[in-house]
């Protein structure tokens, strides 16, 4: 068997240029994306590093996970982490699986971190989207990094679907369900008033640390409700509408309740006591240009340099189906630029991991940039009714992007107000 | 054999891999001696709905046994699919329902695919034994 090199800091430093060296970051996502979790001098990984956690080095599909990250056995890889160990494992996973030019590179928060010289990269927002260490370490110390607040309130999302909360939740989470804060005639935001009243019931001001979270449970499209099962989706939709609400710290636990399950923590089934407040604390809408609606919606279509951006499957874009039981018209909104979401209405595999953790955000960047999506420009996301479109934008503004907003009606709302659409393949 | 003797087997044949790996290699060369699903049965009526790659089941009974036979777009659910119809095919409705399918949890299969993956695997098997249990 082919044995692994070791490359110092300056060998790798000459190497991140090459386009044929693939540096592959092991740590956990979070690490990845800029949380210093080793009390490292910079945050964020190397640039141009690739993100392929060890956690998924116990998956049987490991090597198709490593496929479909484009890590070809022509590259010559360069694997990197916080524990030797564990980075020696996963070299060694390499040259089983025949990479004939595999090395590692030990001195990343040593050297590489310490010193300014070596480019690093991060998430622009990292510490909006949160690790399950960071989240215990707030219910169990009050304290975590990068959390300047007094106040919190953990959210357990969910789509009617109140079992989902009582069989097991993150200790202290309250039971927030999406018709709180969405409503079920238009599937759009609710109003200003009502959105007020449903945030200061469940104890959330403007100033509020709200940390957002659901469980996935493959939602199957032939059920009559499968949001109920999209409860991580239904997170994101949740924290959009906040935002636009005013809440100003909307964090995301990344993964959803798996990831907090993955690492072995306790869930309870014990109702969490609210603590209603009286005052928001601000005007509602506070953030109202990150949603916009048919007339905007249609404006934007027009602009050269704005996009009206369509989170759907490929099938509900060319007409094939309408994605939900309960619209009927199936087709495109003519002039949609197209950033499919995965297989279908409630699943978003392309902006995700396996694991549910998002997905790493260059591949989403470098997927959106291939056809037109860019920050320079307006991007309004939209979907059926504003989930998936909510993931989409949350994501955008992780990577900090200014220029967005979510196109709330959707495909629900143009093609019942028969606007014109167009099926069949693009031209 | 019955389902009982083919998943001891199956048990025996995994303890003797070393790693997730080999685990891995094994199923996906299963997967490449599975017969192919004929176009026209590669339908919608087919297709099971939760699996992150495309797999196509079908099922026909004769002589009390139920025969199956299923494709998938990718090589590892191939494979797995492989594996499963390796121990239901052939077999009664009844022997299907009956069994609890443990095998795959002994051969670590359900805790070691990734989630998404792992959950196209018990749709596939629900499908199985849905398809057992209207045909008992």
């Amino acid at each position: 068997m082919t044995k692994f090199k070791e490359i110092s800091t300056e060998e790798l430093f000459y190497k991140i240029n090459n386009d044929n060296a693939k540096i592959i970051d092991i740590r956990t996502p979070d690490a990845y994306n800029g949380w210093p979790e080793r009390n490292e001098k910079r945050g964020g990984h190397i640039k141009g590093a690739k993100s392929l956690p060890a956690k998924w080095a116990k998956y049987i599909d490991w090597i198709e996970i490593v496929h479909s990250k484009e890590i070809s056995l022509g590259d010559s890889l360069i694997i990197y982490g916080y524990d030797e160990i564990q980075t020696e494992k996963i070299a060694n996973l390499f040259i089983k699986a025949e990479y004939p030019d595999v090395s590692v590179y030990n001195s990343f928060v040593e050297e590489w971190c310490a010193n300014e010289k070596y480019p690093m990269e991060k998430l622009q927002k990292y510490s909006q989207l949160v690790s399950p260490f960071w989240l215990k370490d707030i219910i169990t110390k009050g304290t975590a990094p990068e959390y300047k607040n007094n106040k919190y309130v953990i959210c357990h999302a969910h789509y009617r679907n109140r079992e989902d909360y009582e069989k097991g939740h993150i200790p202290g989470a309250v039971e927030l369900d999406t018709l709180y804060l969405e409503s079920p005639e238009t599937w759009n935001r609710r109003s200003p008033d009502e959105l007020r009243e449903k945030l200061e019931n469940l104890g959330i001001t403007c100033n509020t640390t709200v940390i957002l979270y659901g469980r996935f449970s493959f939602p199957d499209n032939n059920d009559p409700f499968p949001g109920s099962s999209a409860g991580h989706l239904g997170a994101m939709r949740c924290a959009f509408i906040m935002m636009y609400a005013g809440v100003k710290d909307v964090r995301l636990l990344n993964g959803g309740l798996q990831s907090w399950t993955d690492e072995g923590f306790e869930v309870t089934k014990a109702e969490s006591r609210i603590h209603p407040v009286s005052d928001f604390g601000t005007d509602i809408p506070s953030c109202p240009e990150f949603a916009v609606d048919l007339p905007e919606a249609e404006e934007i279509l027009k602009a050269e340099d704005k996009n009206l951006v369509c989170v759907r499957s490929w099938r509900e874009y060319i007409g094939e189906v309408s994605g939900y039981n309960y619209i009927e018209k199936k087709g495109r909104i003519p002039g949609a630029v197209f950033a499919n979401c995965g297989s279908d209405a409630y699943h978003m595999e392309n902006y995700r991991n396996l694991d549910h953790t998002s997905r790493e955000y260059h591949e989403i960047e470098k997927n959106w940039k291939e056809v037109g999506i860019t920050p320079e420009k307006f991007n309004a996301f939209y979907c059926g009714t504003g989930w998936r479109a909510s993931e989409a934008f949350f994501n955008a503004w992780l990577m900090g992007w200014s220029n967005i907003a979510v196109f709330d009606g959707g495909w629900f709302e143009w093609s019942n107000n028969n606007y014109p659409f167009e099926t069949g393949f693009p031209e | 054999m019955t389902i009982e003797e083919i998943q001891y087997k199956i048990i025996e044949e995994f303890s003797l891999m070393d790693d997730e790996f080999e685990k891995y290699k094994y199923i996906v060369d299963l997967g490449k001696s599975l017969e192919p699903l004929k176009k026209e049965f590669r339908t919608e009526e087919n297709l099971i709905a939760g699996c992150q790659s495309e797999v196509w089941l079908k099922a026909g009974i004769e002589n009390n046994k139920i025969h199956f036979s299923a494709d998938s777009n990718a090589l590892i659910t191939k494979g797995i699919i492989a594996l499963l119809l390796r121990v239901v095919n052939n077999q009664s409705p009844i022997d299907i329902v009956n069994n609890e399918l443990y095998f795959i949890n002994r051969i670590g299969l359900s805790s070691n695919l990734s989630p998404v993956r792992g959950n196209g695997l018990f749709s596939i098997i629900n499908w199985i034994k849905t398809f057992a249990e209207k045909n008992l």
